[in-house]
C-alpha cells in the first residue's frame, strides 16, 4: 500500500527452501524455488500434511525459531536477504491472516486489537484513531469499532483479523485458508473484500487454500505441492487445471467446478423409508435466560431417514440438536423417541439407542488409546469380553484404525479422530444419530470419506439428522432438509423446493449448490 | 468516581490497608474501616447496591461460619477472659468471642475492598497499567490478554465436554478415584486445546510484529494523576485514623497484645 | 529473564490459569461439600484443606513443561492476575496470595538449580508451596489465634495435600497431556521425543 513500485518486479524470492521440525524426520519442505512478483496473486496448492502452512511462517521469518525446526535455503523480500532485516521487520512486510477466527487476537475489543498492530509499529498515539477508522470502513466493520471480539460472528472475526493485518500497510499478504472456517456466505463476502482492497491498493497475495472456487478470477498462478514438499508444478490456473487434471486427483485435491464436468442432477442413494415414527417434536419450546428460543416446534423424524438442518448461524440448530438428544429439556411440549417420551427413558438405554456425535471429535473422547475409546460404551453395558473384542476390532478394521490401535485419541489426524468419534458411537446400532456440523472446517478428501461412512450407517437401518453449512451435502444425500429462521421452522421438504426459494436462501444466508449458482447468481449480500 | 482513577495505584491502594488489617484484632478497627469503605463504594463509584448486595450477602454468611469456627477453636494466649458458655465440650470465653468478631469482619473487608476494585476496573485497562506503570514486558501482559482472551471459549467448551460425557454414558463421578479420573476427562481435553492456542496466538501476534520491546507507543495511554493520590491517601489515611481512634477508646488489639 | 521466555509459554501460562480457574470452582464446590460433611464432626476446618494443594498445581504444571527458571512463580502470579480479571471476589489480595505460593514453589526448583524436574522435585515444589502458603494465612486470615494443636494439624494436612494435589497430580496431568502429543515444541514434550528415540534405538 505504501510502497508503489512497478508492477512486474520480483518482490519476494525463494531459493532452495527445505525446512524440517526434528532433525531426524523427513523436511516438510524440500527444495523450494519459487518468487512472488509485484502485485502477483499467487495460489499455494497441496495435500494435507504437505506443509502449506509452513512456508508462510518460514517467510515470515517466524520458523524455524518459533518451533526450533530446521531450514536452509535463502528467502530475499525486495531483493534483501531476510535474516538480514532487524527482528519484527519482515513481518511488517508480510501480513499473514490465518485459518482460525478463534485464535489470532490477544485484545478483547476491536479497536484495542487494532491498536496492537500500530504500537508494534510505533504509530505516534494521535495519529491512532484515524488510521483504525480507516481501515474499518475498508472492511466494512466500522460499526463494531467498541464491540468486544469473542461477541462477532466468525466472518466478523475474520473481518478484523484481515483489518488488523492491513494496518501493517504490507506489500505482501499471506492467507492461510482465510475461509476454511466461515459458513459459505461469510467466505464468499470475505472473497469479494479482497477483491475490493486490491482495487484500490497494489498488493501481491499469496493465497494458501484448497477450495478455490470463489477465489479463480483472481489468481494469476497456481504452486502445487506434493506430499513430500516439493512444488512439481507452477503455471497459469488454466493450464493448471485443466491439463494436469489427474495430478491434482491423485494428490486428493478439489478442482474448481468449471473444471469439472457438469453434473446433471444427483442419484440420491436412499433406502426407502419406513412408516415407522423415530423421533416426534410435539408443540416444543425452549428458553435460555428466560429469552423465548423455541415456540411450539412441531417435528416427525420417520426411521430411516437422511435430514439435514441448515440455516444462519445463531438460528437454533445447534439447540434443536440437543433438544432432540435429550441433552437439553423443553421448556414446554413433549420430545418422544421410538414412541416413549424422552423423560420416560432411562439414561443409558436412551445412550444406547440414541447416538450424537460434535463437531470437534475430541471433546468426546474419554479414555487413552482408540481401542478403548470404541470398547468403553461396551464396557459401561456389560457386554462379555469376548463379545466385545470382536466388536471393537470390527468396529477398528471397518473405520480404518486398526493401525492406530493404542494410539492416543489426541495425536490422531484430524480425519482419523473424526472416523473415531463416529465409531464410539456404534457399539451397538443406535435408532437414530446426530450429527453437529461433522464436516465443518474439514477438507475435502475426509468430508467425502465421512459421508459414505454415514450413508452406510444409515443403510443398516439409523435415522441420520445432521447439522450442516454445506449446501453440496444437502444437494447430494438428503432427501429432507429442515431450514431454521428466526428460531422457527421456515421450511420442512425437499432440497429442490428450498433451492427455488430465493428469498428464504437469502434471508437464512444460504448458497445453493454450484450446479444451481452458476445459472442464477443469488446468496451473497455484501 | 473510582472507574477512573489509575488501575495500578488503586490496586495498591487496597492492597496496603487489606494487608494491615491482619495485625488487628480487636473488633472496633475492622468494624468502622468496613462501614468506611462501603460508604466509600456508594458514594464515589458507579457500582449499583442490588449489584452489590448479591456479591457481597453469600460472604456475611461465610464470615459467620468462619467467626463461628475461630470462637470454638481460639488459642488459649488469645481467649483469656471469662467462659461466657459451653456448647459440647467448648468452653467458649469473651477473648475468643470478641477474635471471632473480629477475624469476620477482617474477612468481610476484604471482600468489600475487593469489590470497590472488581467492579470499578476494566481488565484490558488493568494489564495495561501494569505495564506502563510498573514497567511489565509488553510480552507479559499482551500474553496475559491473550490468554484470558479465551475465557469465554473454555466455558462453552466446558459445557460441551458435560454434553458430550453425557452422550459417551459417563455418570457423576463417585470417590476419589472417580473424582481424579473424571478430573483429567476434563482437563486434559480443555489443556490440549489450550495449549494448540496458545500457539496459534502467539505466532499471530508475533506476525503482526509484535517482538516484546519495551519500546512502543501506546493507544491508551494510563496515568498517575492527583485524584489518584488523593484516593490513595484518604483509604491509607482513614484506615491510620481509626486506628487512632480505636487506640484512643482502649479497643486497639494488635496481635493479641491490647493497647 | 522475560527475554528467554517465547511468547508462546507466557500465553501458556496464561491459558492454564484460565483453564484452572475453572477447574478450581470445581474443586471450590467439592471442599464446600466436604466441610459440610466434616462439620458436625467439629472437622469442618480441614474441608478447604484437605483440596489445598489443587491451588499450586498451575505452577508444577507450568514449570514441569517449560522448565525455566521463574515460571513456577510466574505460572502462579499470572494464574492469580487471571483471576483477578475474571472478577474473581478476592481481588487484588489474590495476587499476592498467588506470590507467596509461587515463591514457595519456585524456591524447590531454585534449590536443584532448575535442572531437576524428577518427581520427587515436583512433589517438594507442591510441599514448600504449601509451607509458605501455610505462613501467609497464620497471618492474614488470623489462623494464628486457633488452638496449637488445631495449627499442626491443618499444616500437615495442607503439605500432604500439596504433595500430593499439586506435585504428584501435576506431574500425572502433565504426563498424560505429552501423551497427546501437543507439547512437542515444550521441554517436557522433547524429553519425551527423545526418550522414544532413545527406546526405538
Amino acid at each position: 500500500m505504501q510502497h508503489k513500485v512497478k508492477t512486474g518486479s520480483p518482490l519476494l524470492e525463494v531459493k532452495g527452501l527445505s525446512f524440517s521440525y526434528e532433525k531426524k524426520e523427513a523436511p516438510v519442505l524440500n527444495q523450494l524455488n519459487f518468487q512472488i512478483n509485484q502485485d502477483e496473486f499467487v495460489l499455494l496448492m497441496g495435500a494435507s500434511g504437505s506443509g502449506k502452512s509452513t512456508v508462510s511462517l518460514c517467510l515470515n521469518g517466524l520458523y524455524p525459531e518459533a518451533v526450533e525446526g530446521f531450514q536452509s535455503g535463502d528467502i530475499y523480500f525486495e531483493g534483501k536477504h531476510i535474516e538480514s532485516l532487524p527482528k519484527g521487520e519482515i513481518n511488517k512486510q508480510i501480513g499473514i491472516v490465518f485459518q482460525d477466527p478463534e485464535s489470532q487476537f490477544c485484545m478483547i475489543k476491536v479497536e484495542d486489537e487494532l491498536a496492537f498492530t500500530l504500537e508494534n509499529r510505533n504509530v505516534p498515539t494521535e495519529e491512532m484513531a484515524e488510521k483504525i477508522d480507516h481501515v474499518l470502513n475498508l472492511v466494512n466493520m466500522k460499526a463494531y469499532k467498541h464491540v468486544a471480539i469473542h461477541e462477532l460472528s466468525g466472518g466478523q472475526k475474520q473481518k478484523i483479523a484481515l483489518a488488523s493485518v492491513l494496518l501493517l500497510e504490507p506489500t505482501l499478504l499471506i492467507l492461510d485458508e482465510p475461509t476454511a472456517n466461515l459458513d459459505p456466505v461469510s467466505s464468499l463476502e470475505f472473497v469479494k473484500l479482497i477483491r475490493n482492497i486490491r482495487e484500490e491498493h497494489q498488493l501481491s497475495v499469496l493465497l494458501i487454500e484448497h477450495q478455490v472456487d470463489d477465489w479463480l478470477e483472481d489468481i494469476s498462478r497456481v504452486l502445487l505441492l506434493d506430499q513430500r514438499g516439493s512444488i512439481i508444478l507452477a503455471d497459469t490456473p488454466n493450464s493448471v487445471f485443466q491439463s494436469n487434471k489427474s495430478l491434482i486427483e491423485e494428490l486428493g485435491l478439489f478442482i474448481p467446478r468449471v473444471y469439472q464436468k457438469k453434473k446433471e442432477s444427483l442419484p440420491i442413494a436412499v433406502a426407502q423409508t419406513s412408516k415407522e415414527n423415530c423421533l416426534r417434536l410435539n408443540q416444543v419450546a425452549f428458553k435460555r435466560w428466560k429469552k423465548e428460543i423455541f415456540k411450539e416446534v412441531n417435528l416427525t423424524l420417520q426411521k430411516d431417514e437422511f435430514v439435514a438442518i441448515v440455516g444462519e448461524n445463531g438460528a437454533g440448530k445447534s439447540t434443536l440438536l440437543q433438544l432432540m438428544a435429550g441433552l437439553l429439556k423443553p421448556a414446554a411440549g413433549e420430545v418422544s423417541f421410538l414412541n416413549t417420551p424422552l423423560s420416560k427413558w432411562k439414561e443409558q438405554q436412551l445412550r444406547k439407542h440414541l447416538g450424537f456425535v460434535f463437531q470437534n471429535p475430541e471433546h468426546q473422547f474419554i479414555t487413552d488409546t482408540v481401542y478403548d475409546e470404541i470398547s468403553f460404551g461396551m464396557t459401561l453395558n456389560e457386554i462379555d469380553p469376548q463379545t466385545m473384542k470382536k466388536r471393537t476390532e470390527d468396529l477398528m478394521e471397518h473405520f480404518h484404525l486398526t493401525a492406530h490401535k493404542w494410539k492416543n485419541p489426541f495425536s490422531l489426524s484430524g480425519g482419523q479422530k473424526r472416523r473415531l468419534s463416529v465409531a464410539t458411537m456404534l457399539d451397538e446400532t443406535p435408532d437414530l444419530l446426530l450429527f453437529d456440523e461433522p464436516t465443518f472446517g474439514q477438507d475435502a478428501k475426509t468430508s467425502e470419506e465421512l459421508m459414505r461412512i454415514i450413508q452406510q450407517i444409515q443403510a443398516n437401518g439409523t435415522t441420520i439428522v445432521f447439522v450442516t453449512h454445506d449446501m453440496e451435502l444437502v444437494d447430494q444425500y438428503c432427501k429432507r432438509v429442515i431450514v431454521l429462521n428466526d428460531f422457527s421452522i421456515a421450511l420442512d421438504g425437499r432440497p429442490e423446493e428450498l433451492w427455488e426459494q430465493t428469498e428464504l436462501l437469502k434471508q437464512a444466508r444460504l448458497r445453493p449448490p454450484a450446479r444451481l449458482e452458476a445459472t442464477e447468481k443469488v446468496g451473497a449480500t455484501p | 468516581m473510582i472507574e477512573q482513577l489509575n488501575p495500578t495505584l488503586k490496586a495498591f491502594t487496597i492492597l496496603v490497608p487489606g494487608v494491615l488489617l491482619g495485625l488487628m484484632f480487636d473488633i472496633f478497627t475492622p468494624l468502622f474501616y468496613l462501614v468506611f469503605v462501603i460508604l466509600v463504594t456508594f458514594l464515589f463509584s458507579n457500582i449499583s447496591m442490588k449489584k452489590w448486595l448479591l456479591i457481597f450477602t453469600p460472604f456475611v454468611l461465610l464470615a459467620i461460619g468462619f467467626a463461628w469456627m475461630r470462637m470454638l477453636y481460639t488459642r488459649e494466649s488469645f481467649a483469656g477472659g471469662e467462659v461466657l458458655f459451653s456448647i459440647w465440650q467448648f468452653d467458649v470465653t469473651t477473648g475468643s468471642v470478641m477474635i471471632a468478631i473480629s477475624l469476620g469482619l477482617r474477612s468481610l473487608c476484604f471482600v468489600a475492598l475487593s469489590l470497590l476494585f472488581i467492579l470499578t476496573t476494566d481488565s484490558t485497562k488493568f494489564m495495561l497499567s501494569l505495564m506502563q506503570q510498573l514497567k511489565i514486558s509488553p510480552k507479559i501482559t499482551y500474553g496475559v490478554l491473550a490468554g484470558y482472551r479465551f475465557l469465554p471459549t473454555f466455558r462453552h467448551e466446558l459445557q460441551v465436554l458435560r454434553q458430550a460425557h453425557r452422550i459417551r454414558g459417563v455418570g457423576r463421578a463417585r470417590g476419589i478415584k472417580g473424582r481424579i479420573i473424571q478430573f483429567k476427562r476434563y482437563s486434559i481435553p480443555l489443556l490440549a486445546n489450550a495449549i494448540r492456542k496458545a500457539e496459534r496466538v502467539a505466532i499471530a501476534m508475533e506476525s503482526k510484529g509484535f517482538t516484546g520491546e519495551k519500546e512502543r507507543t501506546y493507544y491508551h495511554p494510563m496515568k498517575v494523576g492527583k485524584r489518584d493520590w488523593v484516593f490513595f491517601s484518604t483509604m491509607v489515611g482513614m484506615f491510620f485514623f481509626i486506628v487512632i481512634l480505636s487506640y484512643s477508646f482502649g479497643y486497639l488489639n494488635v496481635f493479641g497484645n491490647q493497647f | 529473564m522475560t527475554n528467554q521466555w517465547k511468547l508462546k509459554e507466557i500465553v501458556l501460562m496464561s491459558i492454564l490459569g484460565v483453564v484452572f480457574a475453572a477447574i478450581y470452582l470445581l474443586f471450590f464446590f467439592f471442599g464446600q461439600t466436604l466441610r459440610n460433611v466434616l462439620m458436625p464432626f467439629g472437622l469442618g476446618e480441614f474441608g478447604y484443606e484437605i483440596i489445598f494443594g489443587i491451588w499450586f498445581i498451575v505452577s508444577i504444571i507450568a514449570a514441569y513443561i517449560i522448565r525455566k527458571p521463574g515460571v513456577a512463580f510466574t505460572s502462579e502470579v499470572i494464574a492469580g492476575v487471571v483471576q483477578v480479571l475474571m472478577g474473581s471476589p478476592a481481588g487484588p489480595m489474590l495476587i499476592l496470595t498467588a506470590m507467596v505460593q509461587g515463591a514457595g514453589a519456585e524456591f524447590a526448583f531454585a534449590i536443584t538449580k532448575w535442572r531437576d524436574y524428577r518427581l520427587r522435585i515436583l512433589v517438594l515444589a507442591g510441599v514448600f508451596a504449601a509451607v509458605f502458603s501455610f505462613a501467609w494465612h497464620l497471618y492474614s486470615s488470623g489462623n494464628i489465634t486457633l488452638a496449637a494443636w488445631l495449627i499442626v494439624a491443618t499444616f500437615i494436612v495442607r503439605v500432604i495435600s500439596g504433595a500430593l494435589l499439586a506435585g504428584v497430580l501435576g506431574k500425572w496431568i502433565s504426563d498424560q497431556l505429552a501423551k497427546t502429543g501437543v507439547l512437542r515444541g515444550y521441554a517436557l514434550g522433547k524429553e519425551m521425543q527423545e526418550e522414544r528415540e532413545r527406546d526405538a534405538a
